[in-house]
């Protein structure tokens, strides 16, 4: 059974990340109306794994319309993109959102182990429709077609973008037929820009199984320009065991004419010769090869093994718990007292190195860029756009930061929602109050993610009409969150818009404004650790800005005492540490104490009272002051004393705890120190907001 | 049900048909533990030992702030944060001084119960196990067991009970 899951877990985990894939592609494609060869191949690849795995788990609706899907590229790789008339090519596009979604769709009901939806037949007849009418051009297609196929004698069909084609056969049983291939295009690379060429089979430099291909067919290079491919003939005569060589020009197809190929054909009496003078070549450009390797990152496919999240999981609770046991051995109390400690301090110095660094590696692999979740954004851009009338453009920068996987798991519905709203409120309905306003008529949305060393910070900014703060205000009075005497800040009207409940939509709208609002947006971006703020300006745009800790795993800290307790206070909260008397401390009406720190007041919390210890000191002179600062919210806490500054690995709270919700209270979670007790971390924003609430 | 367990036993070797038979019979292992009551006779308590993962007697508590009192705190199992419920404190009697930590893992939720004290492993017929008198409401109870060996009477004890937040 469990192996079932894990073939289940395999499959969904292919298919989602094939679809999003074909996602991007479409997306891609559907700019310059028209998919490239290697989209098109790319297609047809994907829909026939997806056709592939689905039949095997016997999910039959979904291998029927991937079958049909492919069916359809396999159409359109024969002959081209030609082949889709210009008024169809809307049509196509608009078929393969719809499977994309409808594969989605039907994902998520595996997942969810719901039944599949068996009704397919609408959807399929579209398919067929549209298949038929791809199909009903054919004949005008179909010659072309033909004459590609055949003028490409290796089988390869010739792509538009690079008309020249040179076809490069090996001595039969030379060997490392994909290696040989290789060098030669090193040194054809040598002199020819890097995306000027391009070759068949792919992958010829670590997949050793294209020997086969490169013997069958041939070795087959296409090349922008023509004089690139004079350059490169006599590079081909030189390289060893070249059996023979011929151009071959693509023909665009149903444009022109097809030229009948000039095959020039050595004889094989005079390869030993060439080969024989190309030896000292053949060595120097293995050399290149070998240096080329590494500057063509871009063409090496990254060698990538997917892990289940659990297992990372699992490393970084043992790397956790190897950083405390290290500071256990280490910190012994057995050895106090000891001298002669000499080597004991270098093998430990050089385990404390050694632990630092595994601990660096375990927290990369739980990291991932954050496109996956900002490239889902274009779609939604897209889809609204169409269905609102607006036009819009998103702007993605920064998508190659990385982040905690959990957060890009996290992060994509706040973000889908925030983008959403601008499409929707944002941005104006009417291009003439954009260009009267002096805007560009096509609206922008800019999403960014940048990386500060400790947290990531992901802006989205719309340049529509802003936000109206009188009718912000109006709408909070009604919905009884402000009190129409009271006067507000900006800044505290823009603070209503993430307050529950609150929409400014007057009417419900399919995308937004379903009246649960921007506090979905704030509550699980808090979720994350993190938090929102939103600025404005009327009539130029509003932002967005989402401020996240990289990984909640491990923090520095302050180790405090109060009582028997410890408590951890991540250091970024900290501003200030300080001794008072108790003449500083001032009284306010309502029993509360304030202090006064560099000409400004702030109000004293004491931990002990707040968090009813048993112990802890009572005399403010006795203990000391945190000035604390988190969000808008800045206090001094009253603790004992401060212990020390220590890296700590943050442990949720127990599950049976958890549910007492005593985060609201201020308490984050767990952390394990070095001599196995355990210290309680303070969430400095919660602990202010409950304090200060009552 | 049972009558075609019983007619398949006959066709199957000794071992088999006596596990079969076991099956039939619903055998499971129960863990007695004792809290004691001021002025009474200790209270036994049963519970199913798959939800036991472990008997601690060493441990040291931290105090978790804004809890019920009945939780005393946490304390670090190998790395784990568990939390520790005095039950004497939960049946509302005075607090357990030194005692046991039976450590439960329910529905995965890991607590540690303290309990005076624990007396043995048993096999139980969970069809002997009688509902709990219905005038009498019980708090964390399920049913009442006669011990086999006659040497008294165990209240089953409720994990659903005892993790719900009341």
């Amino acid at each position: 059974m469990s192996s079932n899951n894990e073939i289940l877990d395999t499959y969904l985990f292919e298919n989602n990340s094939l679809l999003e894939q074909l996602e991007s592609i479409v997306l891609d494609a559907e700019g310059s109306s028209a998919f490239s060869e290697d989209n098109i191949n790319e297609i047809f690849r994907i829909m026939h794994t997806i056709k592939g795995s689905s039949a095997m788990m016997e999910f039959d609706s979904l291998a029927a319309i991937a079958h049909r899907i492919e069916d359809m590229f396999y159409l359109i790789r024969e002959g081209s993109m030609a082949v889709v008339s210009e008024p169809n090519r809307p049509a196509l596009f608009e078929i393969m959102f719809q499977s994309i979604d409808y594969f989605r769709k039907e994902m998520g009901k595996i997942e969810a182990g719901q039944p599949l939806d068996k009704n397919i037949d609408q959807f399929l007849q579209n398919i067929n429709s549209l298949i038929a009418k791809i199909k009903g051009e054919e004949p005008a297609a179909a010659p072309a077609a033909d004459n590609a196929a055949s003028a490409s004698a290796c089988g390869y069909v010739g792509d538009p973008d690079f008309p020249y084609g040179l076809v490069v056969f090996y001595d039969e049983g030379c060997g490392m037929e994909n290696l040989r291939a290789f060098m030669l295009l090193t040194s054809i690379r040598d002199f020819c820009g890097e995306s000027d060429v391009r070759f068949l089979p792919e992958g010829i430099e670590n997949d050793p199984s294209t020997a086969d291909a490169v013997i069958d067919h041939g070795f087959f290079l296409m090349f922008k320009n023509k004089e690139d491919r004079e350059k490169a003939i006599p590079v081909i005569r030189s390289a060893g065991s070249v059996k023979s060589y011929e151009p071959q020009d693509c023909k665009l197809p149903a444009k022109e004419e097809v030229e009948i190929p000039v095959v020039v054909e050595e004889t094989v009496a005079a390869a030993p010769v060439a080969a024989a003078s190309a030896a000292p070549a053949a060595a120097a450009s293995a050399a290149n090869a070998q240096a080329n390797t590494t500057a063509s990152a871009a063409h090496q496919k990254e060698s990538l093994i997917s892990v289940h999240q659990s297992k990372l999981d699992q490393l970084s609770a043992l790397v956790g718990e190897i950083v405390i046991t290290e500071a256990m051995v280490t910190g012994s109390p057995d050895l106090k007292g000891l001298t002669h400690l000499d080597n004991f301090a270098k093998s430990a110095r050089q385990l404390r190195k050694l632990t630092d660094e595994l601990q660096d590696v375990s927290m990369s692999l739980r990291m991932v860029p954050i496109a996956t979740c900002f490239q889902k954004m274009n779609r939604i851009v897209r889809d609204m756009s169409k269905k609102l009338g607006k036009r819009a453009k998103l702007t993605i920068i920064g998508d190659e930061t990385e982040v905690d996987k959990t957060i890009v798991d996290n992060i994509g519905d706040p973000i889908m929602h925030m983008i959403r709203n601008s499409m929707d409120h944002g941005i104006e309905v009417n291009e003439e109050d954009r260009i009267a306003a002096g805007k560009n008529p096509v609206g922008e949305i800019i999403l960014s993610a940048q990386d500060t060393g400790s947290e990531v910070i992901i802006t989205i900014k719309d340049d529509g009409r802003g936000i109206n703060d009188d009718a912000v205000l109006k709408k909070a009075i009604r919905n009884g969150i402000a009190y129409p005497d009271i006067e507000y800040s900006h800044k505290e009207i823009l603070n209503f818009l993430l307050m529950p409940g609150f929409s400014t939509s007057e009417n419900v709208t399919e995308f937004s404004g379903r009246g649960v609002g921007m506090d979905v947006v704030k509550r699980s971006v808090e979720e994350l650790g993190g938090s929102v703020t939103i600025t404005s300006e009327q009539g130029k745009g509003m932002t967005t800005t989402m401020k996240i800790p990289l990984t909640m795993a491990i923090m520095d800290g302050m180790e405090v005492s109060v009582g028997e307790t410890i408590f951890t206070i991540p250091l970024q909260n900290i501003r200030q540490n300080f001794k008072v008397s108790n003449s500083d401390i001032l009284h306010d009406t309502v029993n509360g104490e304030i202090i006064k720190v560099m000409n400004n007041y702030y109000p004293v919390v004491r931990a002990k009272s707040i968090y009813s210890l048993p112990g802890g000191v009572d005399d403010v002179e006795d203990g000391i002051l945190m000035w604390l600062d988190a969000g808008d919210t800045s206090y001094c806490l009253l603790v004992d004393e401060l212990i020390g500054e220590q890296q700590i690995v943050v442990k949720p709270l127990p599950a049976y705890v958890k549910n007492f919700d005593i985060k609201r209270h201020g308490i984050m979670g767990c952390s394990i120190l070095g001599d196995g007790s355990i210290s309680v971390i303070l969430d400095v924003e919660n602990l202010a907001s409950a304090v200060f609430a009552k | 049900m049972a009558n075609s367990v019983d007619n398949d036993i006959m066709f199957l070797d000794p071992e088999t048909a006596a596990a079969r038979k076991a099956a039939a019979a619903n055998l499971q292992k129960y863990l007695i533990f004792m809290i004691h009551d001021e002025g009474a006779a200790d209270l036994k308590f049963g519970i199913n030992a798959d939800y036991v993962v472990e008997i601690i007697n060493s441990y040291t508590v931290t105090y978790l702030p804004m809890m019920p009192s009945y939780l005393r705190g946490v304390f670090n199992m190998r790395g784990q944060i568990t939390p520790i419920m005095d039950f004497r404190l939960r049946l509302d009697k005075v607090p357990t001084t030194d005692g046991l930590l039976l450590i439960l893992n329910y529905n995965d939720m890991q607590l540690g119960v303290l309990v005076d004290a624990v007396d043995r492993m048993i096999d139980i017929d969970e069809n002997t196990i009688t509902a709990v008198p219905a005038q009498s409401s019980q708090r964390f109870v399920s049913g009442m067991c006669t011990i086999p060996d006659l040497s008294g009477t165990m209240m089953v004890l409720s994990c659903e009970q005892l993790f719900a937040h009341e």
